[in-house]
């Protein structure tokens, strides 16, 4: 069962994350989906497909009032990310979901009204949580060719989406990243076959590298924290990505 | 909960019952060519055949009339298949809610008023679903009894044909085609009656 895990916490900003899921069907990714909390406002980021809504819900339910959820963010546009959207909207259909602008008319087919979406420029945007400012960042090509990832400046903790995950064997179940060299193994073809663009890449290094962060949170995989972030961002600038298919 | 259930055999049912529809389409674009054989046959008997002209111009009539109908059905099974697919969709947002219901105290109290609001709204589609179906059957009734009058044509062609002098065969020949074709219509527009009556 799928269990809410607090990984960040000042005072009411907090972050959480709804981490992978044992009892899940093997035939379905597992997902993680965070929730980021300031006050009386929460955004979910990626809350996921609609064969796990139930089990996020639930999870998400017993920690916090679900109705604090304003903000659904999607980082890009794949039904493991965004697929539930009609499900969290029937819950409580004053829900935004921001997203690129690139596929405002596309998630649409999974539910929502015109009311529903905030449209992200390339550029990126600012979102305001209670007052608390979360940057979309830009991350067109990784994989998604209109794609996000969301800074939090003052918890310091960057949700990369699918950058940084990782395809893990069930028995390698920490939430966070424990032994990077073991660990990346596991990146490593997800990365190479899923991130398209090299070029993409040396930017997203280039602009994430200036940041401050504590944690990178992937969609897929466990938390990178501390130095394993900066490892990480060195290992993905080398890899030579566009370039997995199989022989 | 029935409705569960009753949308799966509905989709079924709009989809079968759809078949039958097309099939009769396909049929009944049949009846407006050899109305129109028939027409062009009896001006070339002339004056012998005019009782058999009058039946052939009103068979075309009964065939375009035949086409607005068979549209009418068409436009009613789109509506099921709306329906029917809105109902699945609920049916799977209901059964998630029912998902979250089988965990404790404090998660059910935030799903019960949105599964309340799911099941209302099943309710209503139910509703439609059910009206969609009884506006189809006073449809086919509709075309049946369409189909009544054809039947009657094809026999006065039949009849008609008796009078044709020389052209008397070929005349006989065409109105047992409107003939076969009409009951041919007729009877899967029957059994179409008889399955939505289950």
């Amino acid at each position: 069962m799928k269990k809410l895990e607090f990984i960040y916490e000042d005072g009411a900003h907090k972050w959480a994350v709804v981490a992978r899921d044992p009892e899940k069907p093997n035939h379905l990714i597992d997902t993680n989906e965070y929730l980021v909390l300031n006050g009386s406002e929460a955004l979910l980021a990626d809350p996921g497909g609609m064969e796990i809504f139930s089990a996020v819900f639930s999870a998400i339910s017993a920690e916090i009032d679900p109705y604090t959820i304003r903000h659904l963010f999607a980082s890009h546009q794949d039904p493991d990310v965004i697929s539930s959207l009609a499900l969290w909207l029937d819950f409580n259909p004053e829900l935004k979901c921001h997203l690129s602008w690139l596929w405002g008319s596309f998630i649409p087919h999974f539910g929502g009204t015109a009311d529903t979406f905030v449209a992200i420029p390339d550029e990126g945007a600012t979102l305001s949580l209670g007052g608390l400012a979360l940057d979309a960042i830009p991350a067109h090509y990784l994989h998604s060719s209109g794609n996000f990832n969301l800074y939090d400046r003052k918890a310091r903790i960057l949700f990369s989406g699918d950058v940084g995950a990782a395809l893990l064997p069930p028995e390698e179940s920490s939430l966070y990243v424990e032994n990077f060299d073991r660990h990346i193994r596991h990146s490593r073809d997800f990365h190479r076959r899923w991130m398209g663009s090299n070029k993409a890449k040396l930017s997203w290094c280039e602009r994430v590298s200036r940041l401050d962060i504590d944690m990178l949170c992937p969609q897929h995989g466990a938390i990178y924290r501390g130095e394993d972030v900066k490892r990480f961002i060195n290992w993905f600038a080398d890899l030579d990505v566009g370039s997995g298919i199989r022989d | 909960m029935n409705i569960v259930n009753d949308t799966i055999s509905s989709l079924h049912r709009v989809v079968k019952a759809n078949e039958d529809i097309k099939k009769v389409i396909r049929i009944s674009s049949g009846v407006n060519l050899v109305a129109l054989n028939a027409m062009l046959i009896a001006k070339r008997s002339g004056e012998r055949s005019r009782g058999f002209a009058v039946v052939s111009s009103e068979l075309r009539l009964f065939s375009r009339n035949l086409d607005a109908a068979m549209n009418g059905l068409g436009e009613l099974i789109f509506s099921l298949v709306r329906d029917a697919a809105a109902m699945q969709r609920q049916r799977q947002q209901h059964s998630h809610f029912m998902t979250v219901m089988k965990a404790n105290k404090s998660v059910r109290k935030w799903a019960e008023p949105t599964l309340a609001r799911v099941e209302a709204r099943m309710g209503v589609v139910e509703e439609e679903i059910s009206q969609d179906w009884h506006r189809l059957r006073l449809q086919l009734n509709r075309v049946l009894q369409l189909c009544e009058s054809g039947r009657s044509l094809s026999r006065s062609a039949k009849i008609e044909a008796v009078y044709g002098g020389d052209m008397s065969t070929t005349l006989k020949q065409v109105a047992s085609q409107i003939e076969g074709t009409v009951d041919e219509i007729f009877s899967t527009l029957k059994l179409l009656r008889m399955q939505l009556a289950d």
